[in-house]
């Protein structure tokens, strides 16, 4: 497997566990902070990584 | 003018023309976030610090479902940026059911279509039925249009419409599907996870 497609299971992997920890937290209170936090972490992977919001910025073409 | 300085003037042209793409999509995604968060917002103002009570294995399972539909559409673009054609295909199919999973979730069992019983909540129960309704709503119509989307790519690659050099067509539909993931990522918590379960009835 070659990096490009590694980076796609790292961030897989990245999402559901702190999808995982949302669960738990919310069978522990629900409380928003914490909650937001973790929906903003996973945000974050998915733009960088899956929408490749630098590559904005950038003047190539494609996708890695 | 040469070949060669011909060919350079296209590809400078290209790389512009995509740039420019690129700026025109997220200025529409930008503009979908605004009302997105409109919905975000009402759910605050209206249900406060508490939620009804829905299913949470199945906003579990929809969440896995979409999320995992994210890693097939990332694995689906860089396939064809690596030129992996039958990938390419194979993955963007693999993301359209995942899609259309995620929607038979939402508007079968969410909404309760599928349910004997029908739903739990109806659109008509005040404040929890139309704000639960209007964001699984109104996300549900852009899983739509995504899967349609999808759609469009999937019958492009399969002629042969995308390469490794110019696949913006494949890039456009992989940020709109991601971006109806990210939007279900603030979604979730504010819909199934926050606050503490009203009594509706």
């Amino acid at each position: 497997m070659n990096g490009a497609y590694r980076t796609g299971v790292i961030v897989l992997v990245g999402l559901a566990v702190l999808t995982l920890i949302e669960y738990f937290l919310a069978q522990a209170g629900g409380l928003m902070v914490p909650l937001m936090l973790v929906a903003v972490f996973k945000a974050a992977l998915i733009l960088e990584y899956f929408m490749h919001f630098s590559h904005l910025w950038s003047e190539e073409g494609g996708a890695e | 003018m040469s070949q060669l300085a011909h060919v350079h003037q296209e590809e400078m042209s290209y790389a512009r023309r995509l740039r420019l793409n690129r700026w025109g999509l997220w200025m529409f995604l930008v503009s979908e976030s605004f009302m997105f968060a409109g919905l975000f917002a009402a759910r605050f103002y209206l249900w406060g610090n508490t939620r009804p009570e829905l299913d949470q294995t199945l906003g579990l399972v929809l969440t896995s479902i979409l999320l995992v539909s994210s890693f097939f559409m990332n694995r689906a673009e860089v396939a064809i940026s690596q030129g992996h054609r039958k990938e390419f295909l194979r993955s963007l199919l693999v993301t359209f059911f995942l899609g259309a999973a995620f929607l038979v979730g939402v508007v079968g069992f969410e909404w309760g279509l599928f349910l004997p019983e029908g739903p739990h909540i109806r659109p008509s129960d005040g404040a929890f039925g139309a704000v639960l309704y209007g964001m699984t709503g109104m996300h549900a119509f852009h899983v739509l249009t995504g899967l349609i989307f999808i759609l469009v790519v999937w019958n492009l690659g399969r002629k042969g419409g995308f390469s490794p050099e110019r696949y913006w067509g494949v890039e456009a539909c992989a940020v709109y599907w991601h971006f109806v993931d990210l939007v279900w990522v603030f979604f979730y918590p504010a819909l199934y996870l926050i606050g503490e379960v009203a009594k509706l009835h």
